[in-house]
């Protein structure tokens, strides 16, 4: 008797905690989207950017600083010759 | 040939005195031999006393003779300490260490997890020499175990660079994927009414299922609190099992699905903001604080680890949690969970039956997560492909490169590694919700 008892609780654990896990994970799942389509509401398009921003300003940096050479190699030259 | 002489007398002094000492009862010279190396003052002794005395210390006498008295390594103090059996101090130590060897070789030659079963087996080899009690409450290993299994802390830890190396991305650009992570903790629940069935304590049975999460940190935290007597079997059981992800797997995996399933190809995530993945991890420590705080201790840990990582401005920390933080912890981790290897604490039938329901709970965890991704499938407008519910066990990042490995050879290309991993991280955070409500079950 006592032991059919402890398996038909085992068997209610499972109710409990899959519905638990599930009721978690399905909130969680609503929530982050709702997040997203308000971040891209009042964000928009800010995933490009924020990587990209970064690396357009290191190329531009990067150009200036090849331009500066440049122009510091040439004139050096020029004063040479 | 003077060296020879003392050679072959120092031989025959040892043989005779250690047979009268057999005859004497080893009990007393034992404890004598103790109490004479820390108390009392040296007195003068004759080559054969010494010859005797080291002969008394060494580890062959140790095993095979078995009635010294030993007493059982328990990190736990001496409450807990029993005089070891015959078996246990002789054969049991000897099988204890080529058990030992073969995780070594799973390790090495097999490539299993050795990040984790090098230590887990090289503290089952030092917890299993006589005499040195290194798991004992002052061994190297008991302080170890003392200092953060015991108390939960280690497996925080672990946690915490868990949550600093995972990416919620793939989870984020596609939420639905999260309940498979969701399914496979059927693996948890339909174990425990498995080992209950087989008539182990409900209690125990909880923190033996908790290994169907296919959690190691989440298993030890649980064991912990509700079957710490099991701790060592279950924290090898989940371990191994997570080392055997990339075995137990695939035959579950394409047992349930058919060929155009397999072949199924998902479409491309779309990119996340950065904002999502900021706020991320304090939404799910909200959900969590709200619906279970039992579980916070592993979520929290898990969230601020993310936290640091996504934050992008504490870079130093995240980076030391997700490397150097995570590897010395492990370190701890593995010896602390080694001296649970013990041969008194390892070689009972439990184990046995721990091994067993853990290897069914992991299964069924794997079919559960397939077999609701095929559901999924039906419904969804997107194409799933079922492979990637495999990867709802929380075993980060195995099981969604096994998945992947699966899903490109059925059909070269297909890559299914993003994709598995948004299911994978679920399953992280669907075994700590589950420990939470096994812990609420028997507060």
């Amino acid at each position: 008797m006592a032991e059919v008892n402890y398996v038909v609780e085992a068997l209610k654990f499972m109710v409990l905690g899959m519905g638990v896990v599930f009721l978690f994970l399905f909130i969680l799942v609503k929530v982050v989207e709702l997040q997203a389509k308000l971040i891209a509401k009042y964000f928009p398009e800010n995933t490009p950017p924020t990587p990209a921003v970064p690396a357009v300003n290191v190329t531009e940096d990067e150009n200036r600083r090849v331009a500066a050479i440049i122009a510091a190699v040439t004139e050096f030259r020029n004063k040479k010759s | 040939m003077k060296l020879k002489q003392i050679f072959i007398a120092l031989l025959f002094a040892l043989v005779t005195l250690s047979s009268s000492a057999y005859a004497e009862g080893h009990d007393e010279t034992t404890v004598h031999q103790e109490e004479s190396t820390t108390k009392k003052a040296y007195q003068p002794k004759t080559l054969s006393e010494l010859a005797s005395s080291f002969w008394e210390t060494t580890g062959i006498k140790a095993i095979f003779d078995t009635n010294d008295g030993e007493m059982s390594a328990d990190p736990a103090g001496e409450a807990k300490e029993h005089k070891l059996g015959a078996f246990e101090s002789s054969f049991g130590r000897i099988i204890m260490i080529l058990i030992v060897f073969t995780l070594f070789y799973l390790a090495i030659a097999k490539g299993f997890e050795p990040l984790l079963l090098i230590p887990i087996a090289f503290g089952g080899l030092l917890a299993n020499i006589p005499l040195a009690h290194m798991a004992g409450p002052e061994g190297m290993l008991g302080v170890i175990y003392n200092m953060g299994i015991a108390n939960e802390f280690f497996p925080l830890l672990i946690f915490m660079g868990v949550g600093a190396m995972t990416d919620f991305g793939p989870l984020l650009a596609n939420p639905k994927t999260a309940l498979l992570g969701g399914a496979a903790q059927f693996g948890i629940f339909g174990s425990l009414v498995g080992a209950v069935a087989l008539g182990f304590d409900i209690q125990d049975a909880s923190a033996i299922s908790i290994i169907g999460g296919a959690d190691g940190p989440t298993s030890i935290f649980i064991a912990n609190r509700l079957a710490p007597d099991m701790l060592g079997a279950i924290a090898v059981a989940a371990y191994s099992y997570m080392a055997l992800v990339p075995v137990i797997q695939p035959p579950i995996m394409r047992a349930l699905t058919t060929k155009e399933e397999r072949q199924i190809k998902m479409g491309v995530q779309r990119p996340v903001h950065r904002l999502e993945k900021l706020i991320f991890p304090i939404i799910v420590l909200m959900l969590s604080i709200m619906v279970l705080p039992e579980s916070t201790p592993l979520i929290g840990a898990f969230a601020f680890g993310n936290f640091a990582k996504e934050s992008g401005v504490v870079d130093r920390l995240s980076d030391t949690m997700q490397n150097s933080l995570i590897n010395t912890v492990t370190i701890f981790l593995g010896l602390g969970v080694g001296s649970k290897l013990a041969a008194d604490k390892f070689l009972v039938l439990e184990s046995l039956g721990i091994m067993i329901i853990g290897l069914l709970a992991f299964s069924a965890g794997t079919a559960m997560g397939v077999l609701m991704a095929k559901l999924m499938n039906k419904f969804s407008k997107e194409p799933i492909n079922p492979l990637i519910g495999a990867a709802g066990v929380s075993a980060v990042p195995m099981s969604a490169r096994v998945v992947s490995k699966v899903g490109s050879e059925e059909k070269p290309g297909n890559i299914l590694l993003m994709h598995a991993m948004g299911p994978n991280v679920a399953g992280v955070i669907g075994s700590a919700v589950a420990a939470g409500v096994l812990l609420s079950i028997f507060k």
